[in-house]
């Protein structure tokens, strides 16, 4: 276990354990309330058409669950990134679900509002909106940052409240659908999944955003890996002064980190409100936004290790509903599992600090046990 | 014109106090981004006690309201034993962990408050119902004209802050403990090579700093809302740590800086009605407060000094 996890492979190992230790909190909880949680995890795989269900709806069956099911995942997995490219930076990138906001706002009231844009078109132009959106937000942040030292965790709190009330403003003064008491549908055309499409005989929504996900997943890795900004970018995120030391403008890289984090969440934000909801809850933040700094931690910042990662907080998320239907435990429980991961998550040095000691112990005794005879000798 | 005093005083308390316990914590050298989940999982904590204990008191009965403003201080002070726990044994980088902490606040009050209303109600809601704190007026105090409103509809809790603030203040300033404290954010090891206790000193302040938070949680619960519900997390927390910014890290200004935050919500509120604007129009309103901490952090940002060891964890070997 401690060889594990110090070796090459730490921080996979160490996302598992915390994955280990969550499910058995969860199904020490679970237990508690005196649910079977074997029961309980298994629904949270039907929900999200992992597994079949006892039953299902007319025209829905399990592949429709996994096609919602990621539609869910992509805004999860581009948000979550969001927060990976500030994080290499060392930028705390909190205000996630405000940029989502603003960016989906934005692009629902000029593109999704608009009858006339033709379907390629207006996908194109939900995209674009979308990034322009959550860049410009994240660079003003990276900006506040720089130029007057303002904390990036205060000012992306205060404008995720900003937005917050802003959006719910207009959208409470033009776009409400009386009805629901949330902004009005945007058009299909506009919508970045394809609605109602039939694959063997059930209704499935194709989402384009996994596309979209999957293709920055790797193109951050690719910036982090390859190139010269990416390396500079973790350069200031390691040791700013240093960083300035053998010649990186911090100040730009920082405002840098902070557009490209902030367009990645515009994108997730276009994905969860033109994907997903399809509509807007006035003043109120996605909790994905939050739930995302749990997959990014998971993954241990990685790209790629945040793929998977997503998949296992939105199998939490998504599966909710259909657990606390099966289960009669309150759907929220989703939310507290993923807060228990990002708990166990945040504890990975801690882990690794441990194991790193637990072996110096045990190669110290076998040293010791090697000089055994000898320290005796001298002893004497 | 004096409800803007009146309520503009009622929401800088609350604050004030979570910027005090703020300022304990990042004073001894923990970074405290915590504030916001403090003061939820504090008033949450404190407004549980009361819906239990509520059918043995008579109706509208204000021991209630002093019950559970002790067990929200005693619940948060524990819940912040976490960020203690992350940031000083376990080493792990303190805006991290103050993050985890405020989510991982969130979900817990949230799902425990429909759990226990299930359970003691039966109904599935996510509202813990408070009573509302009685006011007082103080007499002769609020025939002052213009800043007569500060004395007018006081809550009780207003004064036990005043008090408290004034305790804290002494304890930091004045005291040993408190030298202490200041020299563990500023010079770690000069306090271990004086033989004190880094760690403990620090798991103290985070203590301190989760219980003060915890009592303007329950503040906000029983006096602004009338009830416990996730909504009680609208960011009052962070605008605490921003007021403690611009204080520059000391009780006095800070107390000033919360004061200006609730005269600008009240004031905009006011302004709201009097302009008689429809009710939607309060949404921009309310913005007014993140605004203006924005616009006072570009102007007063730059000149600060924070704590020199703050956000830096405790390593006895390192020189």
């Amino acid at each position: 276990m401690a060889r594990l996890l110090t070796g090459p492979r730490a921080a996979v190992w160490s996302s598992l354990t915390a994955i280990v230790m969550t499910l058995l909190t969860a199904g020490v909880l679970l237990l508690v309330m005196g649910r079977n949680p074997a029961v309980a995890f298994y629904s949270f795989l039907q929900g999200c058409g992992f597994a079949p269900k006892a039953n299902y709806g007319g025209g829905s069956g399990m592949l429709s669950d996994l096609f919602d099911f990621l539609t869910y995942l992509a805004p999860m997995l581009l948000a979550s990134l969001a927060f990976i490219v500030a994080f290499k930076a060392g930028l705390f990138n909190i205000g996630i679900a405000g940029q989502m906001l603003a960016a989906g706002f934005l692009a629902t009231v000029l593109a999704g509002y608009n009858k006339t844009l033709p379907s390629p078109a207006a996908k194109l132009i939900v995209v674009v909106i979308g990034i322009a959106a959550g860049g410009l937000v994240g660079a003003f942040v990276g900006y506040l940052k720089y130029r007057f030292n303002i904390h990036e965790v205060v000012s992306t709190i205060m404008i995720n409240y900003i937005i917050s009330y802003l959006t719910g403003f207009f959208i409470n003064n033009n776009y409400v659908d009386m009805m629901t008491r949330t902004s009005r549908v945007c058009s299909p055309a506009a919508r970045l999944c394809l609605t109602n499409v039939q694959i063997g005989g059930v209704n499935c929504k194709i989402p384009f955003g996994m596309l979209i996900a999957l293709a920055a997943a790797f193109a951050v890795h690719f910036l982090f890996s390859r190139t010269t900004v990416g390396f500079e970018l973790k350069a200031v995120g390691r040791n700013a002064h240093c960083a300035q030391y053998f010649g990186v403008r911090v100040g730009r890289r920082l405002v840098l980190a902070m557009a490209l984090s902030g367009m990645l969440a515009g994108l997730a934000g276009v994905n969860y409100y033109l994907g997903y909801t399809n509509t807007i809850i006035p003043k109120t933040l996605a909790a994905m936004g939050y739930d995302s700094i749990s997959v990014a931690l998971l993954g241990s910042a990685s790209p790629i290790g945040a793929i998977f990662a997503a998949v296992i907080v939105s199998i939490f998320q998504q599966g909710a509903n259909y657990m606390s239907s099966m289960v009669g435990v309150a759907k929220e429980i989703a939310s507290l599992i993923t807060g228990i991961l990002l708990l166990y998550a945040s504890c990975g040095t801690y882990m690794k600090i441990r194991a790193e000691r637990v072996l110096q112990r045990a190669a110290d005794r076998t040293r010791d046990a090697g000089q055994g005879g000898s320290g005796q000798r001298e002893e004497a | 014109m004096e409800k803007v005093f009146t309520d503009g005083l009622s929401f800088a308390m609350p604050l004030l106090i979570m910027a005090v316990g703020a300022i304990y914590s990042e004073k001894s050298g923990v970074t405290n981004l915590a504030v916001e989940g403090f003061q939820g999982f504090g008033a949450f904590i404190g407004a549980l006690i009361a819906v239990l204990i509520m059918p043995f008191f008579p109706k509208g009965s204000q021991t209630v309201i002093y019950i559970a403003m002790a067990a929200a201080a005693v619940g948060a002070g524990l819940y912040a034993c976490l960020h203690a726990l992350l940031c000083i044994r376990f080493q792990a980088n303190q805006v991290i962990s103050g993050v985890v902490i405020n989510i991982l606040a969130v979900a817990l009050t949230t799902f425990f408050t429909s759990a226990a209303n299930k359970a003691i109600t039966g109904t599935s809601s996510n509202k813990l119902i408070l009573d509302v704190s009685a006011r007082f007026t103080v007499p002769g105090l609020q025939a002052i004209p213009w800043i007569g409103g500060f004395f007018r509809k006081m809550y009780p809790f207003e004064i036990i802050i005043m008090v408290l603030v004034l305790f804290f203040w002494y304890l930091m300033n004045k005291t040993r403990y408190g030298m202490m404290l200041r020299a563990c954010g500023e010079n770690p090891q000069a306090v271990d090579a004086a033989g004190g206790d880094v760690e403990k000193t620090r798991w103290i302040a985070v203590m301190i700093s989760g219980a003060l938070s915890g009592i303007g949680g329950i503040c906000f619960a029983y006096s602004l809302l009338a009830n416990f519900s996730p909504s009680i997390y609208l960011g009052y927390g962070y605008l605490a740590i921003a007021a403690m910014i611009f204080g520059n890290w000391k009780i006095g200004p800070t107390a000033l800086v919360c004061l200006i935050f609730g005269l600008a919500k009240s004031g905009g509120y006011q302004l709201c009605i009097a302009m008689q604007l429809p009710s939607s129009y309060s949404d921009l309103f309310l913005m007014l407060p993140y605004i203006l901490t924005l616009l006072l952090m570009v102007f007063f940002s730059a000149k600060n000094h924070p704590p020199k060891a703050a956000g830096e964890p405790w390593d006895k070997g390192r020189r």
